[in-house]
């Protein structure tokens, strides 16, 4: 018998997915409905540096989402623009209400620019998702010469395309400022030494003064607070890496429980009895440290998926992180449980 | 080559200004030397708030057929535009209001509707509008605004395509529409990230020429008033109308006489009497008007009198779908009426062929003294092309009536019988050449008679006058492949450019194919398809009426079997079915 319930998951990610893939074995007569607010269908995100280096097309980038089942539905380029959990009912930016007998929201996070940045954000280019790195391709395949603001393990990863490309960059870090965690000066020193042999120029703690138009490229000067000494660059491109925080501005004013991210309990419930939020949205709390948590990492947005959707049809499974293993961060061996380390197809048999 | 080809749909209901921004729209792009071919679909009722869809294809080559699927659909009406979301290419563009005047329910907002795959751009037009011109009127050229942005279409010569649609109107009118269109222009440049690859930038169309915007019925009227007619009856018909509407404003100018009878029968009469008169004259009708017709039809043939009906198909039977398109008339316009009755007939294929079709109608009616059917059909009438202005008409067409030799007045015969069919004919006026004109079967003098002598004379005579006017029939138009074919693409009228763009496409797959059209259905020629069919593997006939009228007409003298593809759907036939078809039989 069909099951009157409309399970909505906001969010087209590795959380969303693994919950829509729970959700369809588990109950396979519901409604569900999967919204995204990106105008493509799932794809890996470890995988775009790969994609905009060459190394792999860009079909090789989308992970096959099964959606035969007739009551499942893929709402894409659709903004959340609020959710009103007493009604249960989704606002949609192009003003569509959706009703919802339970939700899960798997909304992912996004750049977090330091404020610092935000006068130079015209001229700063970044790779967050699908259409940044479909737009930026081109031009940097046309550019040589990189100056990259250096605020994440994503910057990491985009840093590593280019020495695959065989462009040389200036890479400026911020330790203390870095995400997901503080960098230390012997990390920095290690990171240093591995890759200024690659034909990367490190510095470390610049801040831009300046960023001007010149010949098709930047003119960019950068000041050294500890010599006091500015200096002028020319670079073709410009691209800043600043960390992640939660997508959640939907959530913000319909009394969900905010910190950085939706705060949800270990089972990944929200304050409201059938909304959960799993991913890089979410905080969780942690029952040993008494604190709630922000989780990043493909593998983790999955297991929480997976758990909100067991959770949301009732079982009661404490969420676990993904298993700590070494991850090689230029040299630095880091033993984390965050990220993968790896841009292989994270699904590789499309199967979940 | 350079190719370059998108389709543009705008949806909204009626009232909303919908068919004014496609006309702007494809004026625009004409003027920019695109070729177009624009296309608009409306309800039946003439008040009420009925869905309106204006279709424009745009082109740097030649275009024949008006594109099955839109490559961008501007929703003015999410409720009318959900029902035409599947026309809309699977990674199309959706532009849309985000700002009604309140939330939709759930399935009820087009952008909720659209197919994963669709790109999807959220303008808030309504606001845009009043923002603009103090109301939601201008909603339809903020649309255009966001669209023109989004497609990289420099905006100052289009706000000049704007200027020159509303010449006529009010400063303020005009002013509205342009503040509406700019400011829906400036507002997507600012606040829509482009992620689609749709762009006019760079696709450099010829420079622009002197064309003519026209449509099916306008390029009839035209011919007509160039092929000097002076009398126009006719009752208002959808899709005809617009022929009458112009026949009322032109003729009075060249001292002509446009009537509105109180029905079809009178206007076929009245027309057949201008004929007798010695008058140019014609009719323009639609399936419903032509049935009434049907009778008086027979008295043109009979009494062999110059009249010419254009019947603008729509779909039947009875008054049917009076704005949705189809070729379901063939039969009634070949044979349709009692008694062997045969008339020529005309299926003009694009707009440039309704205005070289009409003045041969003209030439043909008068010179074979019998009645001509122009068929057209409501796509034809309606859908505007931008053509070369057509070449004058040939001075011979403009006067073809075969009169008497002085020495043939002398014991006068109106209907003596000759070796082409066609007797001479006086002007009633002209001494010593009265005559008797009548419906019933007569002798040469025009006298009734009913030995079967004189009927199968008679009868014969007007049979071999029908086939000599072949001699006079255009040239039959083949597209494709030489030599032997796997398939061949027979069709008529406005089906052929689809035919033509469909067998286009098929060769670039490999298939050996070509198509074969000809606009004189009646005489038809029959040689010539005997020829192709015979280069032919398969023969394929698509066209738009439930049973293969056509098909089973030629299959009649081909005496081999054809594919037939029909439809039904009120729809201008689609060259992406016929593709479709072409792949199945290969
Ligand atoms: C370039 C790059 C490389 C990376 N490499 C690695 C790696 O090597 N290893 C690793 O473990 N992790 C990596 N990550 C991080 C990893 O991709 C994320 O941790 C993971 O995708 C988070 O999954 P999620 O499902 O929580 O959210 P996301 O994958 O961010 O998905 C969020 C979804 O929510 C939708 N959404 C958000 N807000 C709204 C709204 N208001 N309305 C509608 N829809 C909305 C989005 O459209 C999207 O579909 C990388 C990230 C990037 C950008």
């Amino acid at each position: 018998m069909a099951s009157n319930d409309h399970y909505v998951i906001a969010g087209n990610g590795p959380a969303g997915n693994a919950a829509l893939n729970t959700l369809r074995k588990n109950d396979p007569e519901s409604r569900i409905t999967i919204i995204s607010d990106e105008s493509v269908g799932f794809y890996s995100k470890p995988r775009l540096c790969s994609y905009i280096s060459g190394r792999i097309e860009e079909d090789e980038l989308f992970i096959h989402e099964d959606l035969s089942f007739d009551n499942t539905r893929l709402r894409l380029g659709q903004h959340i623009q609020s959710i009103d959990p007493d009604q249960k009912i989704i606002f949609l930016s192009h003003m569509e209400k959706i009703n919802y007998t339970k939700l899960i929201i798997a909304s992912g996070s996004k750049p977090s620019p330091s404020p610092y940045m935000t006068q130079f954000m015209p001229y700063l280019k970044s790779i967050t998702d699908f259409h940044e790195a479909k737009t930026h391709k081109q031009c940097i395949h046309d550019a040589q010469q990189f100056l990259v603001l250096g605020g994440d393990l994503v910057g990491f990863k985009f840093i590593d395309m280019l020495i695959s490309m065989g462009k040389a960059a200036t890479l400026i870090l911020y330790p203390q400022a870095f995400w997901p965690f503080v960098l230390d000066s012997d990390m920095v020193d290690r990171i240093t030494a591995s890759l200024e042999p690659k034909g990367i120029r490190i510095m470390v703690n610049d801040r831009i003064q300046s960023i001007q138009d010149a010949d098709g490229g930047y003119q960019v000067a950068t000041l050294n607070h500890a010599r006091n000494e500015i200096e002028e660059h020319y670079c073709d491109q410009v691209f800043a890496f600043s960390g992640m925080t939660p997508n959640i501005d939907f959530a913000c004013k319909k009394g969900f429980d905010i910190d950085h991210g939706i705060l949800v309990n270990e089972y990944l419930r929200t304050r409201f009895q059938d909304v959960y939020a799993c991913g890089s949205c979410a905080q969780i709390f942690n029952p040993i440290l008494k604190v709630y948590q922000t989780t990043i990492g493909w593998t983790n947005a999955e297991t929480q998926g997976e758990i909100a959707a067991l959770n949301l049809l009732g079982a009661n499974q404490v969420t676990r992180l993904a298993p700590q293993k070494y991850f090689d961060l230029e040299g630095v061996k880091i033993k984390t449980s965050w990220w993968d380390d790896t841009d292989e197809n994270p699904n590789p048999d499309g199967d979940f | 080559m350079n190719t370059f080809d998108i389709v543009i749909e705008i949806c909204g209901s009626a009232g909303e200004g919908t068919i004014s921004a496609g006309e702007i729209l494809a004026r625009f792009m004409s003027s920019q030397g695109y070729e177009i071919m624009s296309f608009d679909s409306y309800p039946a009722e003439i008040r009420g708030f009925g869905k309106c869809v204006a279709h424009t294809r745009v082109n740097l080559n030649p275009i024949y057929s008006p594109g099955k699927y839109a490559d961008v659909l501007i929703a003015l009406n999410d409720k009318h535009a959900i029902s035409q979301l599947g026309f809309l290419k699977p990674d199309g563009i959706l532009i849309y209001d985000n700002q009604p005047a309140s939330f939709h329910e759930e399935d009820q907002s087009v952008a909720g509707m659209a197919e994963p795959g669709v790109t999807l751009y959220g303008i808030p037009l309504t606001q845009l509008a009043h923002e603009a011109a103090g109301n939601s009127r201008g909603r339809n050229m903020v649309s255009l605004g966001a669209m023109a942005c989004l497609m990289e279409i420099p905006k100052d010569d289009f706000v000049t395509a704007i200027q020159n649609r509303y010449a006529s109107k009010k400063q303020i009118i005009i002013d509205n529409n342009i503040d509406s269109f700019v400011l829906g222009y400036n507002w997507t440049g600012e606040n829509i990230k482009k992620i689609d690859e749709y762009s006019f930038k760079g696709t450099e169309p010829a420079p622009p020429e002197d064309k003519l915007i026209i449509n099916g019925n306008q390029s009839v009227a035209r011919a007509a008033i160039d092929s000097n007619i002076s009398f126009y009856a006719g009752y208002p018909i959808t899709p005809a109308t617009k022929i009458m509407e112009i026949m009322g404003k032109e003729l009075p100018k060249t001292g002509g006489i446009m009537l509105q009878t109180e029905d079809e029968i009178s206007a076929i009469g009245a027309v057949i009497g201008a004929g007798f008169g010695g008058k140019r004259a014609m009719t323009a009708t639609s399936g419903p008007g032509f049935s009434l017709m049907t009778e008086f039809t027979g008295l043109a043939v009979m009494s062999e009198i110059p009249a010419v009906i254009v019947n603008s198909m729509r779909g039947g039977p009875c008054t049917g779908l009076p704005t949705k398109t189809e070729q379901s008339d063939f039969n009634i316009a070949v044979a349709g009426g009692h008694g062997d009755a045969p008339r020529i007939v005309l299926a003009p294929v694009d707009t440039t062929d309704c205005y070289e079709a009409t003045a041969l109608a003209f030439y043909l009616a008068e010179k074979y003294q019998t009645l001509v059917v122009l068929l057209l059909d409501f796509f034809l009438s309606n859908s505007i092309r931008n053509i070369d202005v057509p070449k004058p008409i040939n001075p011979s067409f403009l006067s073809a009536n075969i009169a008497p030799e002085p020495d043939q007045l002398n014991g006068y015969q109106r209907y003596r019988i000759t070796g082409s069919g066609i007797s001479p004919r006086t002007i009633p006026g002209t001494p010593d050449g009265m005559y008797f004109s009548t419906g019933l079967e007569h002798d040469e003098n025009g006298r009734p008679a009913y030995d079967s002598d004189t009927h199968e004379k008679m009868t014969r005579k007007r049979f071999v006058k029908h086939g000599n006017a072949l001699d006079e029939a255009p040239d039959v138009v083949i597209s494709g492949d030489d030599g032997d074919l796997d398939i061949g693409v027979i069709s008529w009228g406005s089906s052929a450019g689809a035919a033509r763009e469909a067998v286009d496409a098929a060769r670039a797959e490999g298939i050996k194919a070509a198509s074969f059209s000809s606009i004189m259905i009646s005489p038809f020629p029959e040689e010539k398809l005997k020829v192709f069919a015979d280069r032919c593997n398969t023969l394929l006939v698509p066209e738009l009426n439930f049973t293969g009228q056509f098909a089973d007409f030629i299959i009649n003298f081909l005496q081999r079997p054809v594919v037939k593809l029909n439809f039904v759907t009120g729809l201008p036939m689609a060259s992406e079915d016929i593709l479709e078809k072409m792949r199945e039989l290969r």
